[in-house]
């Protein structure tokens, strides 16, 4: 594997290091290709492509750890790096104890035989675009435009170096594609999108997204508003996995040990429903997050959070286990090199139960099915696990979708609505993935507030 | 930061498969971040981000390509590769570069962040933590951070533009956590500007590190809030975030220009109350979204979107201004060279009204008062938006009553311009970070205190029945 991390710099940067009397010392260099296409009106209208990287400096300084980086890979980054690093040691206060990690010999690798290869030529792709953009546009005559038409896909790959031995590298290949489509009738316009997400071109289904954008706008026009007041609520498998996410922190040991999670004092009680698991999988196949060892070079393992609706661990790093008295589950995780060590999830979902959103809906004798929750970075407080928020959807009677519903908002607490929840549907989706990879099947609610007419 | 020979070198290899028009931007960013968490200072990070974009256009078509190798070798290869998406017959010579300095005039700097000792850094956040922590025993969490950053930029292009900037932009974060009974509210204020290290000298640190601690207590004791259509009085400064969210955003080329925004072809036309002037100004002061020029190097302008209802422009830049056929309006603006600009607001605002604050409220007979708003979110194409109420109240019989929590605001732009029935003359700015196609930017929000007729509230309680 490639990396542009050039050698001379790792060792002009930790030869100036031990000049300067440090002794623990790391390098974490990280760089991604990148290409993005968007297609409006039958052309391409957009392209986009970008080559670029950055290292992040740590050491282990005056009993704390200090924190620099760069994009540039010149000499004057390398004093750059040291002496921000040591200056920045010296500010920190906090006793928690962070150290680099001297590695655990051997590490579990990826399955060779699956097939990262990419043989779709850039001509392919453009084709792909173009025809579901045709395919969207044509489905049905009240589809107006299509609003966006996205293809990306990125190569990042990620280097970690220390001066106690340790030298890992790791890889992860994403492709996806999202489309958004407008339907107008008389003077409604409703929007409707879809998206995929794989590890190269060939894995993402056009049609069916063509297919679901479209359908989504068609079936929400001539919606309205429901009366207010308290529903049983389906959350659909995309709308459940990105109000998991949004409340995916409670669950890091980080926020547990700084009073800003609930969670606190919670291992071994019953948070949730019997039928509820959440599970964290960095083994996963096609997981976007899946990984080997996490960005501290600790070995990461297939965890459960929540185990028959109990509580069964937090995600850790070394800081935060060792404060803990217990192992590193594996969670260090740096947003990238401008970040410092933190806690994420990797390829985290509530494990998917028996029936699929149709039988659910068909057991429904009253209520809402959610296909899309908006606001989610400002109506929702991780902190109390209050959430406020827009969303449409359906509304259900005896079984069966009676008419489409919108401009109305679901309100609840997320930690409440773990002990509310009714059914775990079998559609396990992810959504699109950012730092770590959230997925969710549909969830029926026993009751949630909602604000309507 | 780049020669003249090298940036016209990578420009003609730009244009080298018969682009139009060629951009090149250069950065160079340095920054500080600090955060303290429960009165201890847990992290501290340095940071130097430098690369280069390259944009090329071909009529409508656009391609960006960008790198942070910045030899003239790997700019001229960056160049052919964002120039390889174009073919075209007929070639465009650049015009030859010509160097304009420019005064700095909007964003004048005492104090460069870099020149000040970090241990003075870190006496800002500790003040603004003793000030929430000790403003009530109910506060049992602080977290608060700290942010500088100079941007070094250059921009040239085939029209033979040169131009360089230096821009600082200064932020101070707080949030206080209330905590009763295995609950916990939170409050946030986030104070920032286009100033050096001047603007933490002169700015009043105690109060938004009691203020913070304030909304959160407030909001520790509410009950949830009603739900239902009602009457919403939403303060000044960051209350501003409704038009941001209802409006501005279709306002901006970017949705105006493919007609995915409902205000697409209203040039002329009454789109809000009469009551209503709204403006984006990237020219004022030290503004937290102000700048010398634009980020592909036009001057940043006053730019009057509404005027008494009626729609007088969109934010344009060179790109879309193209497909609509109008002018640039300085407000074309990216996150950083990873990004291609695009138009974007500055600092947006509803004007001053006439009416004192006391006057709109002793006028309203029942409803609800968003004293601070949270961030929303838009659905540009068709105008739905939503937003967090942080720290709201009932209004019953013209008087301001109990807080209430969990409010949420929607509806969709068009509508909730027109039933503003009420607008204040106590104008002011919020500081919010926008996250839009060219990437999260710092941009001013403001405007005084306004009434909206009829909004849905969403809450966890049913009707105001109060």
């Amino acid at each position: 594997m490639r990396i542009m991390l050039d050698k001379k710099f790792v060792d002009k940067v930790l030869a100036y290091g031990r000049e300067k009397g440090l002794k623990d010392m790391e390098l974490y260099y990280s760089d991604s290709e990148e290409l993005t296409m968007k297609v409006f009106d039958g052309e391409i209208d957009n392209y986009s492509v970008s080559k670029s990287g950055g290292v992040s400096f740590r050491t282990h300084y005056a009993e704390k750890m200090g924190y620099a980086y760069t994009e540039k890979l010149d000499d004057f980054s390398v004093q750059f790096l040291v002496d921000n690093a040591m200056d920045n040691a010296l500010i920190i206060d906090s006793d928690d104890e962070e150290r680099i990690f001297e590695g655990a010999g051997e590490y579990k690798t990826r399955d060779n035989k699956i097939d990262l290869e990419d043989r779709s030529t850039q001509e392919d792709k453009i084709q792909g675009m173009l025809e579901m953009e045709s395919m969207a546009k044509n489905m049905d005559s009240r589809i107006q435009k299509v609003q966006y038409c996205v293809y990306g896909e990125l190569i990042v790959k990620s280097k970690i170096v220390n001066s106690k031995g340790l030298d890992l590298c790791h890889q992860a290949n994403l492709a996806y594609t999202y489309l958004g489509v407008v339907a107008k009738e008389g003077e409604e316009i409703k929007t409707g999108m879809s998206y995929r997400v794989g590890e190269k071109f060939t894995d993402l289904d056009t049609k069916a997204i063509a297919k679901e954008a479209v359908e989504e706008a068609i079936a929400m026009l001539g919606a309205s508003s429901v009366k207010s007041g308290d529903y049983p609520v389906i959350i659909k498998n995309n709308a459940a996995a990105d109000l998991l996410e949004a409340f995916s922190s409670v669950f890091s040991a980080e926020n547990v040990q700084k009073d800003l999670s609930l969670l606190k004092g919670k291992i071994g009680d019953k948070i949730a429903v019997d039928d509820l698991n959440i599970i964290d999988d960095p083994h996963m196949e096609k997981g976007f997050s899946t990984r080997f060892f996490d960005d501290e070079g600790f070995p990461t393992k297939r965890n459960e959070i929540v185990k028959d609706g109990i509580l069964k661990t937090y995600m850790h790093n070394l800081k935060t286990a060792k404060k803990s008295g217990i192992e590193s589950t594996g969670h260090a995780s740096r947003g990238s090199y401008k970040s410092s060590i933190g806690i994420s999830p990797t390829n985290f979902y509530f494990e998917p139960g028996k029936l699929n959103l149709d039988q659910m809906i068909m057991e429904m004798s009253k209520g809402l099915v959610i296909i899309d929750l908006q606001g989610l970075h400002s109506g929702l407080n991780p902190v109390s696990g209050d959430f406020s928020l827009s969303c449409y959807g359906y509304y259900v009677e005896e079984g069966k979708i009676v008419k489409p519903v919108n401009q109305i908002t679901v309100s609840g607490n997320f930690f409440q609505l773990l002990k509310n929840i009714e059914r775990i549907g079998s559609d396990l989706k992810f959504t699109l993935p950012s730092n770590a990879y959230i997925g969710s099947p549909s969830i029926w609610i026993q009751n949630l507030s909602i604000a309507g007419e | 930061m780049l020669s003249k020979t090298t940036i016209e070198r990578v420009l003609t290899a730009a244009l080298s498969t018969g682009g139009d028009f060629a951009e090149v931007f250069v950065e160079d960013k340095t920054n500080t971040g600090i955060s303290l968490v429960g009165g201890v200072i847990e992290n501290t990070v340095s940071g130097r981000d430098y690369g280069v974009g390259i944009r090329v256009f071909n009529a409508f078509f656009s391609v960006y390509a960008y790198t942070n190798t910045a030899t003239e070798e790997s700019l001229i290869e960056t160049a052919k590769m964002a120039a390889a998406a174009i073919r075209n017959n007929k070639k465009l010579q650049i015009s030859a570069l010509h160097h304009v300095s420019i005064p700095n005039k909007i964003n004048p700097i005492s104090i460069f962040p870099e020149t000040v000792d970090k241990r003075r850094k870190v006496d800002v956040l500790r003040q603004a933590y003793q000030a929430a922590d000790t403003y009530d025993e109910i506060i049992t969490q602080v977290t608060a951070s700290y942010m500088d950053s100079t941007q070094q930029i250059l921009i040239a292009n085939s029209e033979g533009l040169m131009k360089e900037d230096k821009r600082v932009k200064s932020r101070l974060a707080v949030q206080a956590v209330a905590s009763k009974k295995g609950e916990m509210q939170s409050g946030y204020f986030g104070p920032g500007s286009g100033q050096g290290f001047e603007f933490f000298e002169n700015l009043d640190i105690d109060y938004y590190g009691r203020e913070s601690a304030r909304i959160a207590k407030s909001m520790m004791l509410a009950p949830y809030s009603p739900s239902g259509k009602m009457t919403v009085v939403i303060d000044n400064g960051f209350g501003g975030v409704i038009f941001h969210e209802a409006c501005g955003h279709g306002l901006e080329a970017t949705s105006v220009a493919k007609g995915n925004s409902i205000f697409a072809d209203k040039i002329g036309q009454q789109v809000a109350s009469k009551l209503v002037t709204a403006i984006d100004d990237g020219t004022i002061k030290n503004g937290w979204g102000s700048a010398n020029i634009d980020d592909e190097g036009n001057e940043t302008t006053r730019n009057v979107l509404i005027e008494n209802g009626i729609l007088r422009n969109y934010m344009v830049d060179k790109l879309n201004g193209r497909r609509m056929q109008m002018d640039v309006t300085g407000s074309s603006r990216r996150q950083s060279y990873r990004f291609a600009p695009t138009s974007r607001m500055t600092n947006t605002f509803i004007d001053n009204g006439t009416m004192t604050p006391n006057e709109i409220i002793a006028n309203t007979e029942k409803g609800l008062y968003a004293k601070y708003m949270g961030g929303g979110s838009v659905n540009p194409a068709t105008g739905e938006f939503n937003f967090a109420v942080m720290e709201g109240y009932k209004i019953e019989n013209g008087k301001i009553t109990t807080p209430v929590r969990g409010a949420t605001l929607i509806g969709t732009g068009i509508d909730v311009l027109q039933k503003i029935d009420m607008v204040g003359n106590n104008l002011s700015l919020g500081q919010g970070m926008c996250g839009s196609l060219s990437g999260s930017i710092p941009a001013n929000v403001g405007q005084p205190m306004i009434r909206v007729s009829e909004i849905t509230v969403g809450g966890r309680e049913g009707e105001n029945n109060a």
